[in-house]
Order: structure tokens, then C-alpha cells, then sequence
């Protein structure tokens, strides 16, 4: 057996949040068998972007912001990776909205878990977009990720789980997990994980979260639904959490933008590149030169 | 149907009136077509120079056109020559002017017997030597629509210029061939509106002709097409970019080149995710690129640091244009050498390459490819609007050239024998064997943080050091593997021209100039190699000769100043010659500094 990156040990405080999602992930990807050399762990900049030193699988750390970007060309050099992207609320909505709004769009099978505790912890406690008004003297309005998720019409997989109920979001993050590696699309799941030292919320949102799928009408695969109901429980002071959108199942949604580009399933990183596998074909591209 | 002569009587003012002549032969020749953009300028240039091309001549075609899709001034020039000729022709032999404005820039550029050729139904001029024929007119009246004018154009010209018909016919059959029956004969029909128009002028027909040339072999082809062709060969397989003028051609090529090799075009968001789209291609084991120009790149700039201190291979393509900011799109310039040579925050190691010409283009993006896999680092192209967009006469691209190099990559056999693996391995040569993810039975660490040999976040000061002197020393270890620059001229000149990208074209015409007219021999170094600066390779020539001309199209002389501070010691000998106009460099300017002692 070859001795590879032994995992470190988390540079959190003790009762993050962050930390249910590391055994989330873990239980998740030990439930699947997905084997560590081929699970990708695309880290962005903060706290919750350190998660994948703390995993025995592939990590990489992106630049701030860039993980989505990052987590795309990995999964369209090689299609065979379970990839997943993770970061923490600045880094997906601030810095990084831009990609956010366009992986959507992309739609690369590719799970994305943003690690939200509505504030920048590791540079002692800013205001982030998912702040809420008076913190930290914030006068912007919060940014909800997931009603701007419903908003895009594309067949994703939505959820939002609570660190506080690791065991709903362990059955989410598989969910997920199920959903990318059957190429049926991109999947974003947003975590409510408190940061203990600069947003104690634990207590604050136990009281708030609203299972949304307890609501009358919960229908995941119509967006129009449940853009209403999570509206309609934040007016009345919740948190909905829960799946928010899943497809109707179908064996062939494989939808996936490395399909759709590669349906044979052979990516670059699958290619012969030797000259000599390829040399009737540069022959015929070259000699089309003008 | 049969053209009324009222309708094409031409209007002809020839202040050298005199009997027929016989043709000029001319071994090089220069047309200048000008109007506004979306006049069909870049048309006709491109049917001349299939024309051209097939005569066994070489072609250099140039652009000089706005950044908007229609309107405003625009030219090219097309130069024919029995002789390799990569640069524009000091001066022009035929203008064609779809309007007047394209009249009065033009004709400043004729040479004294110079013939202009316009569009009497825009406008009326009473230049010497000029032809006027109601070429929007007479294609409106009898095609029904006046944009085929300057297909009738282009039969004006091959009239002036003795075209072989069959040729001048099969030239636009090849072009129009793609848009549908209808649109090539419309074509074929403007190209006679315009023969017969031209053939009525009693002393116009062959006034000159074009010796034929040999070079019947070669291709006709631009930088950017030369780079995305030398990219799939050399095993790139993914690549992602944002549109820019004058890099969109690469990613355009690739769009249509790569897909049946089983590799992947994005177009991005913008150019953060392109080049972190490449970067985690790069990171998943694929010979991954972007290609952009100044703007893009100050965007890319983060990403291409990230790449250096994660010790991902990464090839950018540099198109530079005119800076800073927006600066001009569609001009040729080359002020982001400074940038790409100290690029980014903190330390880390980057080999930026120059190729001149398409050929080199072809070849040194493979080389590109295979230097940064082998040594970890990201390569960037130093490439200029001019080198990427003007059409030029190139030998063939040769498969036998090429060489997939894939360096230190870890199959799964291989890694099955080893004890232990770490992705930032110490060892002699700085380069850790890398095996991708997904290669059984191993997983690492990669990032951009200062880390151990695991990949390790580490704030250790021994690590520290050590990491350092394993990236940085790779400028100097890896010298032996970067592309040798080319020399030109006499060894034993004492005067010496260095240019590097585009410009070589007419520093070359420049030498012969000086050699034949000015008796003075000199020697060209064209560095292929920016950076790190091979020094070995400068000082000997520096040492040689007692003066030397850095021609470079830039404020400051950003490769001279480079050179200085590489090569202090040869600082007196350094004279800097730079153009910062958006125009390439004609050799009567090179040739004039030299003469100057600038």
C-alpha cells in the first residue's frame, strides 16, 4: 500500500459548524464506496475551504472565490471524478458570485456545498452577503442562495441542510452525491453551519429552520412552488431547509455538461495524446490548412 | 445581358497618358484596400491572396480595421513577393479606395507611378492615376445587390494586373463556394461587372503583372490558427478562454479542431474562470491552455500565480495589443513583455516564450506544452496582433517536428512500486513526479499555499527555504530546455539588431536594405526565449558586435531594459528603437534608426 496525504487535523474552533459537514461528507462518501482516489475535493479560500486537508482523498485549494471555475475543468478533463466543490458564503457569493450564478447555468455534474454562517470568520467576523442587517453595523440586505438558485431554470438538484441535524444532512449530501455521479447535473447544497466564535446562531436558527418538505403543497420539481414556500417561511421569520429541487426522476437525465460534450464518455484526461495514436487524424487536420 | 457603356464609362485621370506599354514585372507587389468597415476590405485582401498564393508567391496580408462590426475607417494590405516577405511593404503599388477617405490615406503611401482604383459611385477624385468605376452602381443594378461590389473590385484588379482568368474565377469559387449556389454566382457575376469595366480603359489591362514565384507548397495561414493547430498536437486537450481581439481565432480553431480528439472548449464567464477552468484541467492530469490578450490578462494574472506556486502546468497565450487598459483592440503593439516577464504577486518561476513567425507559432506552442509539463511551471506565449492576425505564406506545419514530452507523470504501475507518495516531492532537479487524480491507489494535496511535501499547508522556515529553492531553481536548471534563439546575418558584423515576435519580418528587410544600399552588414538576434533571459546565449553575441539596435514596439523598451538589467555590462552598446503608433514597423524606419545612431 502506498502511503499518501494523511489527513491534518482541523484548524476550526471547537463546536464549528464546519465540523458536521466534514462527518457528513465522510458518512456520505463511505455510505457510496466512492474510492478516495477518485473523489476530488475542490477547497475554497476560509475556513470551510480548508475542509478537504482534513479528508483522505484528492484536495485541492483554489484561489479565492475560483473553486467553482477550478471544480468545472476538473470534472471536464475527467468526467470519471466525483468532484466536489466547498467553500464558505463570501467565497461562493461574494467573491465568487460570478461562477456561482454560472455553474448553474453550466450545469456540470458537480456537487457544490457552501458552508453559510453569514459571516467572514477567519478574518475575525465582516459582514458577509448572507449577513443579516444590524450585524456588525450591516446595512446591505442578505443574499438567500437558494431562492437565486430556483430562479435558474435548469435541472439542478437545490437543498439546504442544517449543521445542527447532521443526520438530514448526511441524507442530502448523498442525495447529491447520487445525483452528480449519475452525470445528471450540477448540485448545489447550501449548510447552515454556525460560526461559533464570531455568529453563534446555533441556538437562533434550531429555533428557525422549517423543513420545507413538511410544508403543504412541498413539490421539489416544481420551482414556482417551492420559490413560494421558501418565501413564504422567511416572512414568517423561518429558515426553509430541506431538498428544494430535484428533477423528476428519470433514467435518462443524464444531462450533465461533460454528457453533453463527451457522451461516449472519453474526456481529455481519457485521450491518447502520443503522436503516433493520433497521427492519421493531425495528418488530415493539418493537410485542411489553406 | 449586356452592360450599357454609359454605365461603365470609367473616369480615368492619368496625368502619365501614353500609348499601351507593355506589363511591369514586378517581383514584389503591395495592394492597399481601403473603405469603411464592412466595404469588404478584408474580402478582397483574402482573394488577392488566395490569388497571390496560388502563383507560388508569398503572401502578407495585414489589417488595420476599428473594434465595431461595421463603419469607421478600414485597410489592408496585401504584399506578393517571389521572396519570403513577413512585413509590410514600404510602400504601396495599387490602392483600391471604396471611399474617399480611403483615397486620401491611401494615395500618401503610392509609390510615384502608383495606380488608384476607386469606387466612382461614392465618390470622385482627380488623383493621378486613378480609375474610377461605379462599382456599388453597376453590382446594385445588375446582381441587385450593391454588397458585391468589391467582388467586382477584385475583377478591376486582376485586370490591372494580368490575372490568369481560370485562376482569378477558381479563387472565388473556393470562397464563395460554402455560402450556397446562389451567393457564388452572384459573386461570379460581380467578378465579370468588374473585368469588363476594367478592360474597357484602354491602357489599364496588364499594366503590371507578378512574376510567378515557387513556393507553391506552403500554406497561407495566422499566428492564432498556427497556435491552435500546434496545441492539438502537442496534446492539448482542454482548453477555455473569454472572446478578446486579436486572441479569438485560437479558441475559435479549437471549437473545430479539438472536439474529435476527445478534448474540451469552454468559452468562460470571463477570464477568472478561464484560467481556473485550465488550471483544474491542468490539475486533473490534461496538457491544458488559455489564450488572451492585455485586459484578460491582467485578469488572469491571479490564476497563472496560483498555477506557479501549485506547480500546475498551464500554457497561456499572450495576443498583445495596444495598452493599457481597453488601449486599442485591433492595433498591434508589444508592451506586455515587462508584465508577463514579472507577472503577479510574490515569487515564482515562468518561462515566457517568443515565437516569430507561424511556423514558430506551431512548433513552440508544443514546445510550450511539453516545458510546462516537464518542469511544473506555467508557459506563457509572448505573441503580438500582428504575428497572430496577418495573414502570412508558411512552409507546411511538420508532424515530424513535433515531440509529445510528457515528463515526470506517475501511471498507476508506477506508483504501485513506490512507498510513499508526495505530490511536492524534493529532488535534485525541483520536479516532484506527479500522478493525476484518479490514479489508483494514491491521493495528495495540492494548493496554493506554502505547503510540505505532502502538499501540507507549512509555516516551517527549513520547508520555507527549501520549497523556494525547488521552484525558483528551475529558471536556471531548465535553460538547457528552452527554445535557442535564431540568428540572421554575418557573424562578424559589428552592427546588431535584436527584435523578437512579428517585428523580425521587417528587421530582416531592414538588413538587406542596409546591406545593399548602405554596404553595412548586420547581424539579427532574435531571442525565442524571453525569460529567463539566456544570458549564455546574448552575451557572446552583445560581445561581438559594437552597437545594438533593440527594435520593439513599446513606450519604454520594456526587452531592452531587460537586457540592461540582465547584461549590465553590455549597457552602452544598447540603443532601444521603439514604436508605440499601433503600426507595425516598416523597414525604411528601421533602417533610418539604424542610420541615425537613434
Amino acid at each position: 500500500m502506498v502511503v499518501s496525504a494523511k489527513p491534518v487535523q482541523p484548524i476550526w474552533c471547537p463546536g464549528c459548524g464546519d465540523f458536521g459537514v466534514l462527518a457528513s461528507v465522510k458518512k456520505a462518501a463511505s455510505q457510496l464506496q466512492i474510492p478516495p482516489h477518485q473523489l476530488i475535493l475542490v477547497g475554497g479560500i476560509g475556513c470551510s475551504g480548508s475542509i478537504h486537508n482534513f479528508l483522505e482523498i484528492n484536495g485541492i485549494h483554489a484561489l479565492h472565490g475560483r473553486l467553482l471555475a477550478q471544480a468545472v475543468g476538473v470534472k471536464l478533463a475527467n468526467p470519471e471524478l466525483t468532484v466536489v466543490a466547498a467553500g464558505g458564503d463570501g467565497d461562493g457569493y461574494a467573491i465568487g458570485m460570478g461562477h456561482f450564478m454560472h455553474a448553474f447555468k453550466k450545469n456540470a455534474s458537480l456537487l457544490y456545498l457552501v458552508m453559510n454562517n453569514e459571516t467572514y470568520g477567519l478574518t475575525k467576523g465582516q459582514a458577509s452577503p448572507t449577513s443579516q442587517v444590524g450585524f456588525e453595523g450591516n446595512v446591505e440586505h442578505p443574499f438567500d442562495a437558494i431562492l437565486t438558485a430556483l430562479s435558474i431554470p435548469v435541472p439542478n438538484f437545490i437543498a439546504r441542510t442544517f449543521s445542527g441535524d447532521p443526520k438530514t444532512m448526511t441524507t442530502v449530501l448523498i442525495e447529491a452525491l447520487e445525483f452528480v455521479r449519475a452525470h445528471r447535473g450540477f448540485a448545489f447544497v447550501e449548510d447552515l453551519s454556525p460560526c461559533v466564535t464570531y455568529n453563534d446562531t446555533y441556538k437562533l436558527w434550531r429555533e428557525k429552520v422549517q423543513d420545507v418538505a413538511k410544508l403543504d403543497g412541498y413539490d421539489p420539481t416544481d420551482r414556482q412552488v417551492m420559490f413560494r414556500l421558501c418565501q413564504e417561511t422567511r416572512q414568517k421569520g423561518k429558515i426553509p431547509v430541506g431538498v428544494m429541487h430535484r428533477p423528476a426522476a428519470s433514467e435518462k437525465d443524464e444531462v450533465g455538461l461533460e454528457k453533453i460534450l463527451l457522451p461516449d464518455g472519453v474526456g481529455p484526461a481519457q485521450s491518447d495524446i502520443r503522436l503516433e495514436a493520433n497521427l492519421e487524424g493531425y495528418t488530415k487536420l493539418l493537410r485542411a490548412v489553406g | 445581358m449586356t452592360t450599357p457603356a454609359a454605365e461603365i464609362a470609367p473616369t480615368v485621370h492619368d496625368s502619365a497618358r501614353s500609348p499601351p506599354r507593355p506589363a511591369k514585372t514586378l517581383a514584389d507587389l503591395s495592394v492597399m484596400i481601403g473603405g469603411q468597415g464592412g466595404d469588404g476590405t478584408l474580402t478582397v485582401s483574402d482573394l488577392l491572396g488566395r490569388y497571390f498564393r496560388k502563383q507560388g508567391l508569398y503572401v502578407y496580408t495585414s489589417r488595420n480595421v476599428l473594434s465595431r462590426i461595421r463603419g469607421g475607417h478600414a485597410d489592408a494590405s496585401v504584399r506578393a513577393s517571389r521572396q519570403p516577405a513577413a512585413a509590410v511593404k514600404p510602400q504601396v503599388d495599387v490602392l483600391l479606395a471604396f471611399d474617399e477617405e480611403a483615397a486620401e490615406l491611401g494615395h500618401k503611401e503610392l509609390v510615384p507611378d502608383g495606380v488608384i482604383i476607386y469606387d466612382s459611385s461614392v465618390f470622385q477624385t482627380s488623383l493621378p492615376n486613378s480609375y474610377g468605376f461605379p462599382f456599388a452602381t453597376l453590382v446594385g443594378g445588375q446582381v441587385g445587390q450593391p454588397i458585391y461590389k468589391n467582388t467586382a473590385a477584385y475583377g478591376a484588379l486582376s485586370v490591372l494586373l494580368g490575372f490568369d482568368e481560370k485562376i482569378t474565377n477558381a479563387v472565388i469559387e473556393e470562397r464563395f463556394q460554402r455560402r450556397g449556389a446562389e451567393a457564388l454566382q452572384k459573386n461570379l457575376k460581380a467578378l465579370a461587372i468588374g473585368r469588363q469595366a476594367a478592360e474597357a480603359v484602354p491602357d489599364l489591362p496588364h499594366r503590371w503583372e507578378v512574376a510567378r514565384g515557387d513556393a507553391h507548397d506552403h500554406i497561407l495561414t495566422i499566428g492564432n490558427q498556427a497556435v491552435a493547430l500546434g496545441f492539438v498536437v502537442g496534446g492539448g486537450r482542454f482548453f477555455a478562454g473569454y472572446p478578446i481581439t486579436p486572441a479569438t481565432e485560437i479558441m475559435e480553431y479549437l471549437q473545430r479542431y479539438l472536439p474529435p480528439f476527445h478534448g474540451v472548449v469552454r468559452q468562460a464567464e470571463d477570464e477568472l474562470a478561464a484560467i481556473n477552468m485550465v488550471i483544474g484541467a491542468a490539475y486533473a492530469g490534461v496538457r491544458s491552455m488559455t489564450s488572451t490578450s492585455g485586459p484578460g490578462l491582467s485578469l488572469m494574472t491571479e490564476g497563472i500565480g496560483h498555477a506557479g506556486a501549485a506547480e500546475l502546468p498551464i500554457v497561456v497565450a499572450d495576443c498583445q495589443r495596444v495598452g493599457p487598459s481597453t488601449g486599442q483592440p485591433t492595433r498591434q503593439e508589444q508592451s506586455d513583455l515587462a508584465h508577463l516577464v514579472h507577472l503577479g504577486h510574490g515569487e515564482y518561476p515562468r518561462f515566457v516564450l517568443a515565437p516569430g513567425t507561424p511556423q514558430e507559432c506551431f512548433e513552440m506552442t508544443v514546445d510550450a506544452l511539453n516545458l510546462a509539463e516537464k518542469w511544473r511551471v506555467p508557459v506563457l506565449l509572448l505573441l503580438d496582433q500582428a504575428l497572430c492576425q496577418n495573414t502570412t505564406t508558411s512552409p507546411r506545419f511538420d508532424l515530424s517536428r513535433v515531440h509529445v514530452q510528457r515528463g515526470a507523470i506517475l501511471t498507476g504501475e508506477e506508483v504501485a512500486k513506490l512507498t510513499e507518495y508526495k505530490a511536492y516531492r524534493f529532488s535534485e532537479d525541483g520536479i516532484s513526479p506527479y500522478a493525476p487524480p484518479g490514479t489508483p491507489g494514491v491521493w495528495a494535496e495540492i494548493t496554493g499555499n506554502e505547503h510540505d511535501e505532502w502538499g501540507h499547508v507549512s509555516v516551517a522556515v527549513p520547508n520555507r527555504l527549501k520549497m523556494m529553492a525547488k521552484r525558483m531553481g528551475k529558471l536556471e536548471r531548465a535553460r538547457a530546455d528552452l527554445p535557442a534563439g535564431n540568428f540572421f546575418g554575418p557573424e562578424e558584423a559589428r552592427v546588431g539588431l535584436i527584435g523578437y515576435g512579428s517585428t523580425i519580418g521587417p528587421i530582416q528587410e531592414a538588413q538587406e536594405t542596409l546591406a545593399s544600399a548602405q554596404h553595412l552588414s548586420t547581424r539579427l538576434y532574435q531571442p525565442r526565449t524571453i525569460f529567463p533571459v539566456p544570458v549564455p546565449e546574448i552575451d557572446p553575441f552583445l560581445a561581438r558586435v559594437d552597437v545594438c539596435y533593440v527594435v520593439e514596439q513599446n513606450y519604454t523598451g520594456q526587452y531592452a531594459n531587460l537586457l540592461r538589467e540582465s547584461l549590465p555590462w553590455h549597457h552602452a552598446k544598447l540603443r532601444s528603437v521603439r514604436k508605440y503608433d499601433g503600426h507595425s514597423f516598416r523597414s525604411p524606419e528601421i533602417v533610418q534608426a539604424v542610420q541615425g545612431g537613434v
